[in-house]
């Protein structure tokens, strides 16, 4: 727009009024404004209105900040915001492994999985093998479908074990409910009525662990994990014995392998 | 990125005087400053350096501002900016003890928001139409009509006012020139 008498655009004179124009711009302003009384009117309004207001509103940006503007306290907060969760999980960390590590050397507990499996078991016993009546689905005289049954669940050959030699005689099976799936639940009783039961699931990992003791509430129990199947034999009965028939049971599962 | 913090702080000012032209209440003004520097430290890896510190900062004010304002709409009941009375308005500067300057100031709140934003940021705080555009994330022709209608109608008000401008003269020094 190198005329002077080209219309100018609105945005020219607002750029003049807020001083946004370079000298040479300006000089065609002027001139055109010359021309134009009633828009240098109206321009003159409006670099008056805009000095006034920024009189009018100047006074907050001169006054010394209060506290809650200090930037430097805001970081600082900021950072102490950041940090403070940054070190409770390292602690729950740091807290985790020495659990572990403690775990390890100092009870020599080789798996945490086992503990699951036990508490699982232990949930099983208390809720099925108390049970007087109802304790199985399938029974003892439908073993070869109880056996298909759990199999196809658990995607691999699991039966019953026959510990008979140990006076406990097989009252049947069932599903029940894991928190990973499915699990077997194999339930026997002895002449005594002594109930006991054999706890089967799959494991997330393909581990094999020694045979050792957990407890459940009100019963003691052994546990051991083979090639990534998990095993829990509980009733009221001695260690020794449970050593014992969870021997035996280990030893059928190999043979059925 | 802590290269920023000094840009950051010399923007404070300019930050609490829009607030508080958009607020009128110092309080209220002062707690969106807080909240807009609380944003940008948390948004700092955000930042370009093109865009420059400033335009950023008026940018999260300007968000955060609109934000409270839809809260305060969808409460209609309850008024989260309490305009200060004009006894408490008036002594927040000595230049607001101008009569002449009170007015304009009441003209300024009589505005739709809209144009109120553009003008601030125009004429207060001297961003350019576009940074302008950006802070408030609508076309340049957009802030251009906002603008001249928000001078449109201060001008209206100056005109309603006592004193009479002198004739336009020539030259633009002359054009500061008035009769109060």
């Amino acid at each position: 727009m190198t005329d002077p008498n080209h219309a100018v655009s609105e945005e020219d004179l607002h750029a003049y009024v807020d001083g946004r124009l370079d000298p040479e711009r300006r000089a065609v302003m002027d001139a055109y404004l010359r021309t134009a009384p009633e828009m240098a009117g109206q321009v003159a309004d409006d670099i008056a209105q805009r000095e006034e207001l920024r009189a009018a509103l100047a006074a907050p940006a001169a006054e010394p900040l209060p506290p809650s503007l200090n930037l430097a306290r805001l970081v600082e907060e900021k950072l102490r915001r950041r940090r403070f969760p940054w070190q409770a999980v390292a602690a729950a960390v740091v807290a985790l492994f020495v659990g572990t590590a403690c775990g390890w050397f100092l009870q020599a507990r080789p798996s945490l999985g086992v503990d699951a499996l036990a508490q699982e078991a232990g949930a099983s016993y208390a809720v099925f093998a108390a049970d007087p009546r109802r304790s199985v689905e399938l029974g003892a005289d439908q073993k070869d479908l109880l056996t298909r049954w759990i199999s196809h669940r658990l995607n691999r050959p699991v039966a019953p074990p026959d510990l008979s030699a140990d006076g406990y005689r097989l009252l049947g099976g069932r599903l029940v409910a894991a928190p990973h799936g499915a699990a077997a639940l194999f339930v026997y009783e002895n002449e005594r009525g002594v109930r006991l039961i054999v706890y089967v699931r799959p494991m997330k990992t393909p581990d094999t662990t020694p045979i050792e003791q957990v407890d459940a509430p009100n019963v003691d129990g052994c546990a051991w994990i083979d090639h990534g199947v998990g095993y829990t034999v509980m009733a009221e009965e001695s260690y020794g014995r449970l050593l014992r028939l969870s021997n035996q049971v280990r030893r059928q599962a190999h043979a059925s392998y | 990125m802590t290269s920023a913090l000094p840009h950051i702080e010399a923007c404070i000012p300019a930050l609490r005087r829009y607030a508080y032209a958009l607020l009128r209440s110092r309080q209220d003004a002062d707690d969106l400053v807080q909240d807009t520097l609380v944003r940008a430290l948390d948004n700092l890896h955000r930042l370009r350096a093109e865009g420059g510190v400033r335009p950023w900062l008026f940018t999260i004010m300007h968000n955060l501002f609109v934000s409270q304002l839809r809260k305060a709409r969808a409460r209609p009941d309850h008024e989260p900016f309490t305009p200060e009375s004009e006894a408490s308005a008036a002594s927040a500067g000595s230049q607001e003890d101008n009569f002449h300057y009170r007015d304009l100031v009441a003209a300024l709140h009589a505005l739709p928001v809209e144009q109120r934003t553009v003008l601030l940021l125009v004429s207060l705080e001297d961003l350019s139409y576009g940074e302008v555009a950006r802070v408030l994330d609508i076309p340049i022709g957009t802030v251009m009509s906002r603008l001249a209608r928000g001078r449109e109608r201060l001008r209206t008000v100056s005109h309603n006012r006592a004193a009479v401008p002198e004739p336009a003269p020539n030259g633009r020094p002359g054009f500061l020139r008035r009769v109060k």
